[in-house]
């Protein structure tokens, strides 16, 4: 028969095969079994042609493989179909080509087959091909069809192996910056909302580079071929099958979804995979967002065969390679760091928790990558960590270790891969990869959960105007990690029952408060932030920011300046992390301002906001009294907050004001009560006395004349003019802390200082020195002075260098002309100290000329 | 039957109130975009720790409509209700005629491709 008649009855033999085998696809779902009969459908053609084309006579020296996707046998409907034309020797190639290439590529066309044909010797393919590497690896995945026999067995036995034993660093090199560019292209994530699933990052071809790189190393140990899926790292293999049978599944639906090799997996298409239940068990019908989370959990099983990417060492210069690897001096007796990769020198050392914690904590500080054994190690470990977590003692102080540095995101991530997360932390199951499937969430809610922190440590890098506001904002947070903690957990209850998700987060976080055993400052931090997180995103679109009274409202929500600083980072990552493009320029800079307005306002309206038993704070006053005490003993409680300025209760914790209420009770048997207690690197000082002229400059005269650096510092006094003064300082000499006894001898010297035996002055001249060294940074004086913002008092506010003694030097110029401190809000960031005073003078605001007066003074000191 | 391009310049705040009313009077398509600007409210300068900053441009919404000539009063009266708060800063509705209207999708034309 000729070849043109051939072609009908084949062309007639295709199509009625090809809808078969689609339709066995839309009965079954079985997207492996639709490769392997379509493969075996080309095998027949090709043969068939073959068969038409030897008919007049053998061809020698020639046969036909397969390479690639229809090598492996897995051809999907509307692929290409690589086909090598394999001679033994140059010089016959005309003779072949009119013979049998020419006439079967032509049928195949005929046939409407994508065929991608290349003719090759030998020993053409036995060489490395730099310009087109693809060549080389498709071989790595040829297979017999028919012709010469023997040839091709030479081709299989001796001459790949031979190429590839030989230019094994070159082929895993350009395979892995290959995949490295790719996921390039696609942003380095897996989350799109519309992914690419076979170039994209966690897609086939992923899988694929991954047994290519097993099958080289496998050749170059043993010169044989074997399955390179069984070549695949033992852990990974499992979840590795299971998710290429989906992705297998969902190509060929999109194939004959769309009539072309298309593999973007659109919206709509999202959906209507998901009403046929397209990869899933039994193919039952999910909702899309469940569909999508199916997917992703495939696509994160892909992704974690990258690792091995990592372990092919990248290409390099001369000079880097005769220096040779480089050591991280982050190495340890536990941990092997090269090149950024992170190995274990003992597999189980990771049971002893103290090590896998530490593993994960250089992680996040170093942006460092598990190698695969690793991951495996600290995986095989789990059940160990488990019955470790029944007995922590304190899992806050190693988690807190890991949220702290600037790559915490990175190491939460690997946590989450490996299991360890979800071991501490069941709340966190609840929204692993979980869709928000509204075409503007572009993360699922775990991955969303990773991305704010990240945002926020970024921040350390950004050079924009704005970014470096938020950043500076950052820089002064006193416990960061409980904003990041709070991050963590914030979206949880979406993956709750609950109605609201602010409310299942707030449920579920109780739990980790008691696996963390968190403190009660931190629990209210924490709440605080999940309650809230919502609150500020709504006032910016729902209230005009540059109303005062919505300012105030806010404020007023808000509560203190810590909150705010807080809620602000906290807003900005959030809107961040919903998609790339969500925090646009314009809500961003809404966010600040409205952030700058409300600083401004709980800032300066503190003198306003006193707590007074006759007003309306009497049953707030009430609520604070501690129960079971008596008649007497209460009245005396009422009349020791009465007066205090609300932000008092606001920065105090219950705990705190019932400490100071004791110093209160004492004051009754002496000048003044002092209380030292040291802190997470800093100590705070709490004095309680008669409020007195000068009092705030004898205080921090005396903690400045110890050599130690004033952090912060709250002044305030009570109705009947009881001052409670609470200052935190650095003790940078470590006075206090290499000699306890020290703290009672400045408890006494600052009694001396207050009840006026001792004089700071003298106290500051013979003791105090001055910074030898220049400063680091240079920070211009700024004297800002506002008589509209209180209804008492003049507010000061100003901005300098920090240095000792500063804080002496201010207070000591408002008490030598005769002004009175009625509150004062310290605060130093860096290197730059921001105090807030309210200042009366004769119980009045200072007039325009004292307040020039003032002016001039103080920039005269502070140069 | 003629067509109108209203766009309304709005306070952020008051976007979500415009857009409801809107589509209560079967107006559902509209251009959204995020602006700044000012008019006669000029901008201010505000103290944030010891530094000036200006705020001198404010954020606005601004939402475009084209609409059929009959339903262009009762747009109009319904930005004017639900965008304003009386304040300075309430914001613009400019009108103008539009001779054309094309939806790409099929080339239909004039208040059909609205």
């Amino acid at each position: 028969m000729k070849l043109e008649s051939r072609n009908s009855s084949l062309q007639d033999l295709f199509t009625e095969e090809s809808a078969r085998i689609q339709k066995q696809f839309e009965v079954s779902g079985d997207g492996k079994a639709d490769l392997r009969d379509r493969t075996s459908l080309i095998d027949s053609v090709v043969l068939e042609l073959w068969n038409d084309v030897t008919a007049s006579g053998p061809v020698e020296g020639f046969c036909i493989a397969a390479l690639g996707g229809y090598g492996r046998r897995g051809l999907f409907p509307y692929s290409d179909i690589d086909l090598l034309f394999l001679y033994e020797k140059e010089g016959r190639e005309e003779f072949i080509s009119k013979k049998a290439i020419a006439p079967l590529s032509q049928a195949l066309w005929d046939l409407h087959l994508r065929v991608s044909p290349t003719t090759r010797t030998l020993a053409e393919c036995g060489k490395l091909h730099r310009n087109n590497i693809e060549f080389n690896i498709s071989s790595l995945d040829c297979r017999y069809i028919c012709g010469d026999e023997k040839l091709y067995e030479r081709l299989r036995t001796r001459v790949l192996p031979g190429m590839v034993v030989r230019e094994s660093e070159n082929l895993m090199q350009e395979l892995t910056s290959l995949a490295r560019e790719r996921h390039q292209k696609y942003g380095q994530t897996i989350f799109h909302l519309e992914p690419n699933i076979k170039d994209g990052p966690g897609g086939l071809r992923d899988y694929q580079v991954a047994c290519w790189l097993a099958q080289i190393a496998e050749l170059k140990r043993s010169r044989e071929w074997k399955e390179p899926g069984q070549l695949l790292p033992l852990p990974l293999r499992a979840e590795a099958a299971n998710a290429i049978d989906f992705l297998d599944a969902v190509r060929c639906f999109l194939h004959y979804r769309q009539g072309r090799d298309l593999n973007v997996l659109t919206y709509e298409l999202q959906t209507e995979a998901a009403s046929r239940g397209i990869g899933l068990r039994g193919a039952q019908s999910a909702s899309p967002g469940e569909w999508m989370r199916a997917y992703f959990r495939q696509a994160r099983a892909i992704l974690r065969l990258t690792t091995l990417f990592d372990e092919v060492p990248r290409t390099k210069s001369f000079w880097s390679r005769l220096r040779g690897a480089r050591r991280s001096p982050l190495s340890s007796a536990d941990f092997s760091i090269t090149d950024g990769r992170v190995s274990l020198r003992k597999p189980d050392s990771v049971e002893d928790a103290n090590v896998m914690f530490r593993l994960f904590e250089i992680v996040a500080q170093d942006d460092l990558k598990l190698m695969a054994e690793t991951e495996n190690a600290v995986q095989a470990a789990l059940p160990r960590v488990q019955k470790w977590l029944a007995t922590a003692p304190d899992l806050w102080m190693y988690f807190r270790k890991i949220l702290a540095p600037p790559h915490a995101a990175a190491a939460l991530r690997a946590m989450h891969r490996v299991g360890l997360l979800d071991l501490l932390f069941k709340e966190f199951r609840a929204i692993d990869s979980l869709v928000i499937r509204d075409y503007y969430h572009r993360y699922t809610v775990d991955e969303h959960s990773f991305v704010t922190i990240e945002n926020l440590q970024r921040l350390a890098s950004k050079s924009g105007d704005l970014d470096r506001r938020f950043r500076d904002i950052l820089g002064t947070l006193e416990h960061p990690d409980l904003l990041y903690l709070s991050l963590l957990f914030h979206d949880v209850g979406k993956g709750m029952p609950n109605e609201s998700h602010v409310e299942g987060s707030l449920e579920a976080v109780q739990g980790v408060f008691e696996r963390l055993r968190l403190d009660s400052m931190g629990r209210e931090m924490v709440t605080f932030l999940i309650a809230n997180h919502l609150r500020m995103s709504a006032t910016l679109l729902r209230r005009d920011i540059f109303d005062p009274e919505a300012v105030h409202d806010f404020a007023k929500a808000v509560g203190t300046i810590e909150h705010l600083k807080m809620l602000t980072l906290f807003t900005y990552a959030d809107i961040k992390a919903v998609n790339p493009e969500a925090l646009t320029r314009w809500k961003a800079e809404m966010l600040w301002q409205l952030y700058a307005a409300s600083e401004n306002y709980l800032n300066r309206s503190v003198d306003d906001q006193r707590m007074f038993l006759a007003g309306e704070d009497a049953k707030q006053l009430e609520r604070l009294i501690p129960t079971g005490e008596d008649v007497v003993e209460a009245d005396r409680f009422r009349n020791f907050l009465d007066g205090f300025p609300r932000r008092y209760l606001l920065t105090h914790s219950p705990g705190e004001i019932s400490a100071h209420y004791r110093m209160y009770k004492r004051l009754g048997h002496s000048e003044a009560d002092i209380s030292i207690t040291k802190r997470d690197h800093y100590y705070e000082l709490v004095l309680a006395t008669k409020d007195r002229p000068f009092l705030f400059t004898k205080l921090t005269g005396t903690v400045a004349s110890w050599g130690m650096n004033i952090l912060k510092a709250d002044a305030c006094a009570n109705k009947s003019g009881i001052a409670l003064d609470v200052v935190r300082f650095l003790d940078r000499f470590h006075t206090l802390d290499n000699n306890p006894p020290e703290i009672v001898r400045l408890k006494q010297q600052l009694l001396g200082v207050i009840s006026g035996e001792l004089d700071v002055s003298i106290l500051m001249r013979r003791k105090f020195q001055p910074e030898k060294r220049p400063p680091k940074v240079s920070v211009q004086t700024r004297i800002h002075m506002d008589n509209e913002c209180s209804s008492h008092s003049t507010v000061v506010e100003i901005v300098t260098l920090d240095r000792p003694g500063l804080l002496y030097d201010i207070s000591s110029t408002f008490a030598e002309h005769g002004f009175n401190i009625e509150v004062g809000l310290i605060d130093t960031e860096g290197g730059t100290a921001t105090d807030v005073f309210y200042v009366t003078q004769n119980g009045a605001k200072l007039t325009s000329a004292r307040q020039q007066e003032l002016q001039s003074e103080l920039q005269a000191r502070l140069q | 039957m003629m067509m109108t391009k209203v766009e309304a310049i709005v306070q952020p705040s008051r976007f979500e109130a415009v857009k409801e009313v809107l589509t209560e009077l079967g107006i559902g398509g509209m251009t959204i975009s995020d602006v700044r600007g000012h008019g006669r409210q000029k901008g201010h300068t505000e103290v944030y720790r010891g530094r000036e900053y200006t705020v001198d441009l404010l954020p606005k919404i601004k939402i475009e409509i084209v609409i059929p000539d009959n339903l262009v009063d009762a747009a109009i009266d319904a930005i004017l209700q639900s965008a304003s708060t009386g304040k300075i800063g309430d914001g613009k509705i400019f009108v103008s005629k539009v001779e054309q209207a094309i939806r790409i999708r099929n080339q239909e034309r004039g208040v059909a491709a609205l």
